[in-house]
């Protein structure tokens, strides 16, 4: 008897043991002010460091920050691919959140943003909504909340065409999904891939294709009610849109062994014009720039996606998001704040996103097009004024919701599962986890 | 200080560094998620209890059960692949089949040195449809959009992660073995040589026996590192293609770290270890089943 | 018999080669790729390289920060593993001769450590050391890479010096001499071979360790080796040339090091394995 009251005062103390650790209080916010009036301030930013493109342009900005600002020194860790993520989780439990953090629109970093540890942003943006898009000043929060100040807009979906190779074929661009199919065949003959994209990572097919034909099949008025729970993610709009992605598959029309592929290959098979369409988002005219020649860049086109069967959301539109921007710590004075929103706005303002948007980026914030800028870049921004939007699914829908979606569209492909399973445990994720 | 005080002082001193570190560093966090693997946590706030529910949904997860079906095969080619080819080419190296033995035990044993994170690399780039391989046949048969199938298999999927695995760990056992090998008295073998016995004879009657103690340890070791499986299978493919090279570990990162279940993915890690405690009791029976045999 | 022989040794012949082959092929590709621009390696991974493109290695080694790196694994695998090694013989050494029935369980205790895998403790083990102000020190990879090596040196300390015999310890404790001299006077010389096994075997893990540096550090001055080499591997960029550099440079040192100490990992192995 004894031995079993002692087994079970263990098991209730190990119950309780979580708890304990967990009450233990949190952090003050770590910014630091010298006594020459210099405040120090941690930021956690995703950043491959080895990336010969972005990682000198964030420098660049950085540097000029740092210049006109003498008295904010800032204190940078960097992260990315899944260990961004799973650092800034870690971060965030154990409350030890930098001063800056890097945070997404969407749920991807929702577990920071509705606890409550970071703060709302509308107060230091006031008066400047209207210099942004639109896209970029939806509210984050359930309040309405700003947490992060959108750096770009993301547009997922984008077909690169490589005009040329649709020429020597003797092939114009497809109006409709069936001009398309019928193009396979011929591009495939001359040893030529139709439509590259290497979905080894699983989020490319469901990021860049399958929330642009959930537009097209449903329409948004369809996809902002299946959101809310009016409407089903096995409706047979979902399951329409999934079939064009298996038919796609059957018919060879993506790159081969796309589920081998590790991200990267897509663009790699563009570049050398193995490819005559590319599906990917905008950031990759960011690599496009530094990568196509001169020549290349006067017949390489942006282009949408043909209209699909029963399309009854736009034509030409494409999926896209207010892109990742940084927020900060809810803990920070008042004058730490001050400090951090001179980042904030310095970066997603005028005078970063002019910065940016000669590196390629699309600013969310309203410019002018640069005369200075690169072909691609012109082409990036006519394309992104020209073309209606949607949404992109990894950003309206949970991580679990998602990365079993991710999945299942893999299972789809190989012929694990049809379409129709595809959308119903879509269905029930989202139902489970997103809308209770 | 009598003596026994100072036997027994001197033995906590020995142990008590060690164990210190041990508590802090492993015992107090798994204890951690001992108690977090009964609820339901999503990194703040108070965890909610659940009881056994975590487990009772862990085992009924199709994609946990095919990750164990691919842990259950990395044990097995690590206890009937890695540690039978070890042990041959153990045998073979101390019998001296081939000349220049030394360079050979060198290049079987160089996979070991290597990270795990640089060989996935390596012989991603050697599997993948950019690859090495895919490259070779596309030439070969002039075929454009050759890709091996093998990997959208799902029940074949695991294998070229079992290839790398047993070109990976062979090494470690084969000098295990050889070191063994080298204890058995010379004159043993010399005199069944001499009475006209076979290699193979050899092999089965006097060396064998002989290395039983040696091989049941290797295989605790084959075990419990087989169910840790993690670095190599997260490098090469994370999983993927549609969770078909999923394995335990691996799944209790996802849950963990991409969905923020703390409670879900403690509980994964309780059942890791109470499946490897499980293999090892049953293969110790079994090694003191065969040891009495040959008594 | 001469038959069986020759079967026996073309069967070894034909392993023993498949298996060096397939060690020395993809390094060896590996290693010329690397002396390779990206664009080559895309349009055709199989060609050698036309000229020896070095750039590879100097914008990994600077672009990766590797340097700093290099130095920081360095310090992290000796300084870890001589702690290690030490705290692992004692123990080793206590846990077989002392014969406390405490030892069995400590043992048992330790065997089950084998089985813990370092993702199941890393947030806890991140909490702690926040609440503790060891996250992001070097004190703070430190401590968990000991922690981490212990149960797999004990498991060989304590196998090996089971064997060393009673009757070394016992003649010196008549001579008055107590424990901690007999384990620093007898047990430490006799165990050299097993010593530079787990001084090997350790050293090899802690500079192949990759997540908890990730995890439990942040600035650059602090981090190692392979947090570096894994920057180049994934995310968007995609340069293979870049890659196989990073490669090499992780690779090249531990070979080296496996063919310097060579022998003493097959004799401590030999030592290691005693059972009884």
């Amino acid at each position: 008897m004894r031995t079993k009251q002692l087994l079970l005062t263990v098991f209730v103390s190990l119950l309780l043991f979580p708890s304990l650790v967990f009450s233990a209080g949190t952090k003050e916010s770590a910014a630091k002010t010298t006594d020459d009036g210099v405040i120090t301030l941690s930021v956690y930013h995703y950043l491959d460091q080895t990336d010969k493109t972005t990682a000198p342009n964030f420098a660049y900005l950085v540097e000029e920050f740092e210049r006109k600002n003498p008295n904010i020194k800032l204190q940078f860790e960097y992260g990315y691919g899944e260990s961004f993520h799973d650092k800034l989780q870690t971060l965030a439990v154990s409350g030890q959140l930098p001063d800056i953090i890097l945070l997404y629109p969407g749920k991807r970093t929702s577990q920071v943003t509705s606890a409550g540890l970071v703060k709302d942003l509308r107060p230091y943006l006031q008066g400047h909504e209207n210099e942004f898009a639109d896209m970029a000043m939806q509210a984050q929060g359930e309040k309405g909340e700003i947490w992060e100040l959108p750096e770009d807009i993301s547009i997922t979906s984008i077909m690169f065409t490589n005009n040329r190779l649709l020429k020597e074929l003797g092939l114009s661009l497809p109006k409709t999904y069936a001009e398309l199919l019928a193009q396979g065949p011929i591009i495939r003959k001359a040893g030529l891939i139709p439509l590259s994209i290497a979905n080894k990572d699983a989020w490319p097919m469901q990021s860049c294709v399958a929330g642009m034909l959930l537009e097209r099949t449903g329409g948004m008025e369809w996809f902002d009610k299946a959101i809310a729970g009016d409407a089903r993610f096995d409706d047979q709009v979902v399951v329409d849109a999934m079939e064009i992605i298996k038919e796609l598959t059957d018919k060879e029309m993506f790159s081969p062994g796309t589920n081998q592929l590790a991200y990267g290959q897509g663009l790699d098979d563009f570049v050398n014009e193995r490819a005559v369409y590319f599906i990917d988002g905008g950031w990759t005219v960011n690599n496009m720039v530094g990568e196509l020649t001169d020549e290349q860049k006067t017949y390489m086109s942006l282009e949408s996606f043909p209209d699909v069967p029963n399309q009854k959301g736009k034509s030409l539109s494409v999926s896209a998001t207010a892109g990742q921007g940084f927020g900060m710590n809810a803990k920070l004075s008042d004058k730490e704040s001050e400090a951090a929103w001179k980042w904030i706005w310095f970066y997603s303002g005028p005078e970063g996103s002019a910065i940016r948007q000669r590196f390629g980026r699309l600013p969310a914030y309203n410019l002018s097009e640069p005369s200075d800028a690169d072909p691609m870049i012109k082409k990036l921004i006519s394309f992104a004024g020209n073309v209606p939007m949607g949404y992109v699914m990894d950003s309206v829908l949970g991580a679990e919701p998602i990365g079993t979606f991710n999945i299942n569209l893999q299972n789809m492909m190989f012929g694990t599962m049809s379409p129709k399973q595809v959308a119903q445990e879509l269905e029930t994720m989202v139902e489970a986890i997103d809308r209770k | 200080m009598t003596f026994s005080q100072q036997k027994r002082a001197s033995y906590w001193l020995l142990l008590s560094p060690g164990l210190l570190l041990f508590s802090a560093v492993i015992v107090f966090p798994v204890v951690f998620s001992f108690s977090l693997s009964f609820t339901t946590w999503s990194g703040y706030g108070f965890p909610k209890f659940m009881g056994f529910a975590n487990y009772t949904k862990i085992l009924a997860d199709p994609i946990f059960q095919h990750s164990l079906r691919n842990n259950l095969l990395i044990v097995a080619i690590s206890v009937f692949g890695q540690i039978p080819l070890g042990f041959l080419l153990a045998f073979m190296l101390h019998r001296r089949m081939v000349k220049g033995g030394e360079f050979y035990q060198t290049m079987i044993f160089l996979p070991i040195t290597i990270s795990p994170v640089v060989v996935a690399l390596l012989w991603n780039q050697i599997f993948s449809a950019s690859g090495l391989i895919t490259a070779i046949v596309r030439r070969i048969y002039d075929d454009p959009r050759y890709v091996m199938t093998i990997f959208e298999n799902r029940n074949l999927a695991i294998l070229p992660i079992l290839f790398v695995l047993l070109w990976m760990h062979t090494g470690t056992y084969m000098i295990i073995y050889l070191a063994n090998l080298q204890k058995i008295t010379p004159s043993v073998l010399e005199a069944a040589q001499i009475d006209g016995a076979s290699e193979s004879q050899m092999l089965g009657r006097i060396i064998l026996p002989s290395m039983i103690g040696t091989i049941a340890t290797t295989a605790i070791l084959a075990i419990s590192g087989s169910l840790k499986a993690f670095d190599l299978i997260f490098a090469m493919t994370g999983g993927g293609p549609a969770h078909f090279t999923e394995v335990i570990a691996l799944y209790m990162y996802t849950n963990t770290f991409k969905y923020y279940k703390y409670g879900y993915g403690s509980a994964v890690s309780i059942l890791i270890v109470l499946l490897a405690v499980g293999l090892i009791l049953i293969l110790q029976t079994i090694s003191r089943r065969i040891e009495r045999n040959y008594e | 018999m001469t038959r069986n022989v020759t079967i026996w040794k073309i069967l070894s012949y034909l392993i023993m080669i498949t298996f060096t082959l397939l060690t020395i092929l993809p390094l060896i590709w590996m290693f010329l790729n690397a002396l390779k621009p990206h664009a080559l390696i895309v349009r055709n991974p199989l060609m050698p390289p036309v000229s020896f493109y070095v750039l590879n290695f100097v914008r990994s080694w600077t672009q990766g920060h590797l340097g700093v790196y290099f130095s920081n694994s360095i310090f992290y695998s000796m300084v870890s593993t001589l702690i290690t090694v030490f705290i692992a013989m004692g123990s080793g050494y206590a846990l077989s001769k002392f014969s406390y029935r405490s030892s069995r369980v400590i043992y048992m205790f330790y065997t089950l450590g084998l089985l813990i895998t370092v993702h199941s403790v890393i947030v806890p083990l991140f909490i702690m050391e926040t609440k503790l102000g060891m996250a992001n020190t070097r004190l703070g990879v430190i401590i968990p890479y000991i922690a981490f090596g212990l149960p797999f040196q004990i498991f060989l300390a304590t196998t090996y010096i089971k064997g060393i015999p009673d009757a070394m310890q016992e003649s010196a404790i008549i001579d008055g001499a107590t424990f901690l001299q007999v384990f620093r006077k007898i047990i430490l010389p006799v165990a050299t071979p097993i010593i530079s096994t787990m001084f090997i075997y350790t050293f090899l893990g802690n500079w192949n360790e990759f997540i908890l540096v990730q995890t439990l550090t942040s600035d650059i001055s602090i981090r190692s080796l392979p947090v570096g080499i894994n920057s180049f591997a994934g995310g968007m960029s995609r340069d293979y040339g870049l890659q196989f550099a990073a490669l090499t440079i992780g690779t090249v040192p531990m070979v080296i090091f496996y063919l310097i100490f060579r022998d003493k990992i097959a004799q401590g192995f030999a030592a290691g394995a005693t059972k009884e």
